[in-house]
């Protein structure tokens, strides 16, 4: 079977032994759920001299503030997805957190894991014999981009799922390095840029994402595009969350992930606040989402097709949320 | 290196030396032993190495071992209590919810912890729970009812055959249990993969990264040098070309000129663990001077196209890459299509498709001091590869012993010998160790031997009432890089499409081409689904231009028993027009066809299929299947019989047969197939041919057990032979049924009057087919019918086709256990409605596979797979064994047609290429078709 390349395992039980025992390793890796590194280390897209796992860290928890949900990093997909509190109050995002994978991948993937995700291409994700087939790429090895064929810009797509819905929500993380502890907006997080997509310092440990709760009449939801009604990634993710006052809509978020590297947050979306969302909104709006979505061919299916279908399930999406 | 690890496993503390880079998949196989977890995509993909972590469905090999020590870990072999089988296990076994039983370990884990959370769960909750174990044989029906059942309660013990045999028999036609599902269902089961010799090592095989390069020279002399290497090969030390068709050998065990393929194999070497094997092949140095590449048949048609092989098989200069051209004519086609009131005429594109078995091939090969090859292989067809092994090693067959261990999964992709089982048989050789090669699950999708990529062009006509006037087929068949079965397919294209819709004039020429992409083979359904698929399609556009309704059209053209086909195929038996009847009715066709709203549609579409092929592959008057029956004193009998089970259930079926004839209860019946060195010669699993011809080989030992039983009893009690009667259990006197003996008693008598119970039956075919050069490709004894009504969502917005439900009627002649038959109907209809929407083999423009893994390469899921809905259809073939014909590669046939069809009833549109995205059917419906409005809808 495909093996991984030889490596020291670390088992620290606490974040800082963690963090100290990367940094002391020549070429370290953080590994929690290893559902996507895994696959990654057989394909030989790390190759690591250490990998610190973190299945030994103290037990990851939920805990509800009056604010916000802080959520440790280690919790699991599954159980985030069946949190009674986040089922009830930010239902997109169990609801995006449940259609992640396929359910052996959800009990042992990350939220912490999924986002901050190594983006992927159909000509990344491969083995080394095939990449080497291939000629390499750009973001791995290579020299060329064969998705834009070009030498300068990797488009490999952020691929989470629960990442669009976090923007939406305006979700920050908690970053533990060396140096200690640092909070950063997800928004801030990711970059256009393939090859370096997060903004964050090298053996930086995410520890716990905070998720502000949402106003009276919060409503969302998560649509995912994909093949399969299971393990799939998407081919499109869209996120959309919506405040609702009386009839008028108060707020409307709507991002777009697995496009690009960075999940695309829709822009001019203010327009449309302070009065219902009628039929003309929701077309005026599908449009906008599809005028702004510029998929890349880096993951599975026709791009043109793929933006069309933005603008359909934002259609679909929004008309089911119109209270 | 390795440390000590400890890990709590099945409520043990154990304590194994491990690589700290080991997955645990790995630990618990290869340190410890616990081969019930199942390895088949490398990388997370499939759930085949499902484990409960805390209770919780994991995958053990994305979970490295160290980082789970805290854990409670339970694998398939913690399950079982010493009261028996856990009750999901059971319900699998009884429901026939295994078939090659491959992904069932990780299915059931999975099943497992569904019921521990949710102990009474809806049909849904089954489906997404499931969503992560990927099944290829079953189509996930049979698995369904298998939750369902253990969560209403199962007892643990249950007997082989637990149902109602049919009207005069003793047991066939009764519900039973699969020969070997148990084992399966536990983890006892031996895999290939699982078998582990002393002193083993692993086999590698180093690939070309070119689609068509010169090999010019090839240093092997740093991985020699490397420690823990113990033997290196190269294509020049087996240089004799072999084939599965011994006329035609054109690929070796590794390439020593010429690679044409990316994948082809180069050098193979044997070291003491898999990383090292993988460390020397990064050491071998390869020169090779890269030649333009000819990927699509129309440019290896090209004038200057590179030629891909120099010579041909027998030497002779080639011109050009054609592999092989059929052209046949019968009766008067243009005067045909002239005449016509309607005639079709379009082009149809098959993309390929690959088997995608869960079980990657892996082969294991043993020495002896005297010489004596053992080779334990992932095979179909061991007889076939003992003979290529022979040859091509350069040893007497007398001194190799082939065994096929438990199979997961085949569906014609491990019929023909394969680059690994010569590359282990050699290394072991070389090496003097036993040698094992795993395929990755890349390896697997390169050696492909996958469904042909058929670009169609079929032109037919009809009259006013629907009856066809003629047919005229022009087929370019894409190869791939070497022959196969090349020559068969390209007879089957166009030889299997006459019946069960008769027709009175046929031309078709239909024409393989050699390219540089891994090679195409047989699929279920060997080389006449995609000519089906075009064909049922223009039936459809025939019966709309003359508005009939398109089950009227087929009953109008149906074949009837003892028909001979155009092309000379006599058809002892044809249950067309119940099957059509069966689905008409089940579907509410007369009342919905052309009726439901716009997006919603039915399809209708039907098929014949050989059972078996009269003609072995190699030209011999030997039988092409034979059983032997050993009785013991015990009152156990021991069926040997070659034949290979690959998770049909053929094991089974023989059980049932020898039982039928003996009267003893399948409970006391032993199965030992397919070991060339204990088990009388049968040909294989391809062709569909077991059940008809081991079946009649069964039959005759059976009968000729029967018959000293009864003898020796009759003599006992001093009465005719024809005065004892024969039930399950016993034999009893006819006119005193009081007075019996049990079979073990008459066995015993037997034994007692003319010595051991050993007796055999054969099957040697019968001449049959057209008296034509190539009439006899694709003659079968007998043939299946089949007729499908598919009934499809197709999201006009998106694009996206929801198959909802397939009715699915097959006519198999008599169900033996019809368990079994259902699970062929269902695995068949699940495996063609995934080429329809979604499966494809699709290379880039320099050959290379875009996506050679089981995430790219999607197949279906438990959550979107169809309800399937087998109706069985008994017609009772004159010849058959107890009138049973084949059914696990027919049900496949009209499955896809039925869908195009029903999304031209759903939207109005016509899909000739396929897979049918919903990219396609978008564009398909923007481009606004004439026939949309024709449609009403």
């Amino acid at each position: 079977m495909l093996r991984m390349p030889e490596f020291k395992y670390h088992h620290p039980s606490s974040v800082e032994d963690a963090v100290a025992v990367w940094h002391d390793a020549e070429s370290a890796m953080y590994v929690a759920g290893g559902t996507d590194l895994l696959p990654n280390l057989k394909h030989r897209l790390f190759e690591p001299t250490d990998v610190v796992g973190l299945t030994g860290l103290p037990r990851p928890q939920i805990v509800e503030s009056d604010e916000a949900y802080l959520v440790d990093g280690g919790i699991t997909l599954h159980a985030l997805a069946s949190h009674d509190g986040i089922r009830k109050e930010l239902f997109p995002l169990a609801q995006a957190a449940g259609l992640v994978a396929g359910p052996q991948i959800r009990r042992m993937g990350t939220i912490g894991g999924n986002i901050l995700l190594d983006t992927r291409c159909l000509f990344y994700n491969q083995t080394e014999f095939w990449r080497d087939a291939l000629g390499y790429c750009l973001k791995k090895e290579g020299t060329w981009c064969h998705v834009v064929g070009g030498p300068k810009t990797c488009v490999a797509a952020q691929s989470s799922d629960t990442v669009p819905v976090l923007l939406a929500l305006d979700a920050s993380i908690e970053l533990v390095g060396t140096g200690g502890t640092r909070e950063l907006a997800l928004r801030d997080l990711y970059q256009f840029n393939g090859m370096d997509h997060l903004a964050i310092q090298p053996g930086e440990l995410l520890t716990r994402v905070r998720i502000p709760k949402q106003p009276e009449g919060f409503t969302g939801t998560y649509l995912k595009l994909r093949t399969r009604d299971s393990i799939d990634f998407p081919q499109l993710g869209l996120a959309v969350t919506a405040t609702f006052s009386g009839a008028d809509l108060s707020s409307l978020e709507i991002v777009v992930g697995a496009v690009n590297p960075r999940p695309k947050g829709v822009r001019g979306l203010e327009s449309y606040l302070g009065r219902p969302l009628d039929a003309e909104s929701i077309e005026s709006i599908s449009a906008a989402v599809v005028k702004q979505t510029r998929p890349s061919e880096a993951i599975q299916g026709d791009a043109q097709w793929r933006r069309a279908m933005a603008g359909i399930y934002t259609t679909r999406a929004l008309k089911n949320l119109v209270p | 290196m390795k440390s000590l690890l400890t890990l709590r496993i099945n409520g043990e503390t154990k304590e194994v030396a491990a690589h700290q880079h080991w997955s645990l998949l790995e630990v618990l196989r290869y340190d410890m032993g616990l081969t019930g977890s199942k390895q088949g995509c490398d990388k997370g993909d499939c759930g085949a190495c499902t484990v409960l972590l805390n209770g919780d469905p994991v995958l053990s090999c994305c979970t490295l071992a160290y980082a789970v020590q805290e854990a409670e870990i339970t694998t398939i072999e913690g399950l079982a209590s010493p009261e028996g089988p856990d009750p999901i296990q059971r319900a699998f076994d009884v429901c026939g919810a295994l078939q090659c039983g491959f992904c069932q370990p990780g299915m059931m884990l999975s099943a497992r912890a569904l019921l521990d959370e949710t102990p009474k769960p809806s049909d849904e909750e089954i489906r997404q729970a499931l969503g992560g174990n990927l099944c290829r044989c079953t189509g996930y029906t049979k698995i369904f009812e298998a939750v369902r059942k253990a969560a209403d309660g199962m007892e643990r013990q249950v007997p082989t055959v637990y149902g109602e045999a049919a009207d005069g028999f003793l047991v066939l036609g009764a519900r039973g249990r699969k020969a070997d599902s148990i084992a399966k269902a536990t983890g006892e089961a031996i895999y290939t993969d699982d078998i582990q010799l002393p002193r083993m090592v692993h086999g590698k095989i180093l690939r070309s990264p070119h689609a068509h390069a010169r090999i010019l020279s090839i240093d092997t002399s740093r991985a020699e040098a490397l420690e823990g290497v113990v033997a290196v090969m190269t294509g020049s030390e087996l240089t004799t070309p072999y084939c599965v068709i011994p006329w035609t050998p054109d690929e070796h065990a590794l390439e020593p000129e010429k690679v044409r393929y990316i994948g082809d194999g180069v050098a193979a070497v044997a070291a003491v663990d898999e990383d090292t094997a993988n460390r020397a092949l990064g050491l071998i140095e390869v020169e090779y001077e890269v030649l333009p590449a000819a990927v699509e048949p129309r440019d290896a048609l090209g004038e200057n196209a590179p030629l891909i092989h120099e010579v041909d098989w027998k030497g002779r200069e080639r011109t050009n890459n054609v592999c092989k051209t059929v052209s046949l004519e019968f009766g008067e086609v243009d005067e045909g299509l002239e005449s016509a009131a309607a005639v079709v005429d379009e082009t149809w594109f098959y993309e390929g498709s690959t088997h995608a078995p869960i079980e990657p091939h892996c082969a294991v090969a043993s020495w002896s001091p005297d010489g004596q090859l053992t080779l334990w292989s992932a095979t179909q067809v061991p007889h076939y590869l003992h003979r290529e092994l022979a040859r091509v090693l350069d040893v007497e067959q007398s001194r190799i012993r082939v065994i096929q261990p438990a199979l997961g999964g085949a569906f014609g992709g491990k019929s023909e010998p394969f680059d690994l089982e010569f590359c282990v048989a050699h290394l072991a050789r070389k090496a003097g160790r036993p040698v094992k090669i795993l395929y990755t699950r890349e390896e697997v999708f390169y050696s492909h031997r996958g469904r042909h990529p058929m670009e169609m062009r079929m032109r037919l006509g009809a009259d006013e009432q629907g009856r066809l006037t003629a047919v005229d087929s022009k087929i370019l068949i894409d190869g791939g890089a070497y022959h196969s079965f090349g020559m068969i397919t390209t007879y089957y294209a166009g030889q299997l499409l006459p019946g069960p819709i008769d027709f009175p004039a046929y031309r078709f020429h239909s024409q393989r081409v050699y390219t540089n992409k891994p090679c195409c083979g047989p699929k279920r359904g060997h080389g006449s689904v995609q000519p089906r698929f075009a064909f049922e399609g223009a039936l459809d556009e025939l019966a709309c231009a003359l508005n009939l309704d398109p089950i009227e059209l087929r009953r109008e053209n149906a074949m009837s028993d003892g028909d001979v086909t155009i092309n000379g195929q006599t058809v002892p038996s044809t249950g067309i027009l119940q099957c059509l009847e069966s689905v008409e009715r089940s579907s509410d066709w007369k009342s919905r066809w052309g009726q439901l709203p716009y997006g919603r549609g039915l399809g209708v579409a039907c098929s014949m299929y050989i059972s078996g092929t009269a003609y072995p592959v190699y030209p011999n008057e030997m039988p092409q299947s034979a059983v032997t029956v050993k009785g013991d004193r015990s009152g156990r009998l021991t069926i040997f019989c070659g034949a290979s089970d690959i998770g049909q259930g053929s094991d089974g079926m023989l059980a049932y047969i020898i039982a039928e004839q003996t009267g003893v209860n399948p409970d006391d019946i032993v199965v030992v197939s397919s070991d060339t060195d204990l088990t009388p010669v049968d040909l294989g699993a391809y062709s569909s041919r077991i059940t008809y011809m081991a079946g009649i080989a069964a039959q005759q030992a059976g009968l000729a057990v029967r018959t000293r039983m009864v003898e020796s009893t009759a003599a006992h009690w001093d009465v005719p032979p024809e005065q004892v009667g024969v039930a399950l259990g016993h034999l009893f006197d006819k006119s005193d049924s009081a007075r019996q003996v049990s079979t073990q008693a008459a066995l015993q008598l037997a034994e007692a009057a003319g010595g051991p119970i050993a007796e055999s039956g054969a099957y040697w075919t019968r001449k049959v087919g057209g008296d034509y050069r190539g009439g006899t490709i694709g003659a079968s004894p007998a043939y299946s019918t089949t007729a499908h009504v598919a009934e499809v969502d197709v999201d006009p917005h998106t694009g996206i086709v929801r198959v909802e439900r397939v009715w699915a009627a097959h006519d198999c002649g008599r169900a033996i256990n019809p368990v079994m038959v259902e699970g062929q109907i269902e695995g068949s209809v699940y495996m063609g409605w995934a080429e329809a929407i979604m499966e494809a083999q699709v290379y880039r423009e320099d050959g290379l596979h875009t996506g050679p893994n089981l995430l790219d390469y999607r197949i279906p899921t438990s959550v979107e797979t169809p309800d399937l809905v087998a109706e069985i259809i008994e017609t009772i073939d004159p010849g058959g064994p107890f009138g049973a014909k084949e059914a696990g590669e027919g049900p496949l046939h009209p499955v896809i047609p039925a869908i195009a069809n029903a999304i031209y009833d759903a939207v109005g549109v016509r899909l000739r290429r396929m897979p049918f995205t919903p990219e396609r059917v978008l564009a398909a419906i923007a481009e606004g078709q004439p026939e949309l409005e024709s449609t009403g809808k």
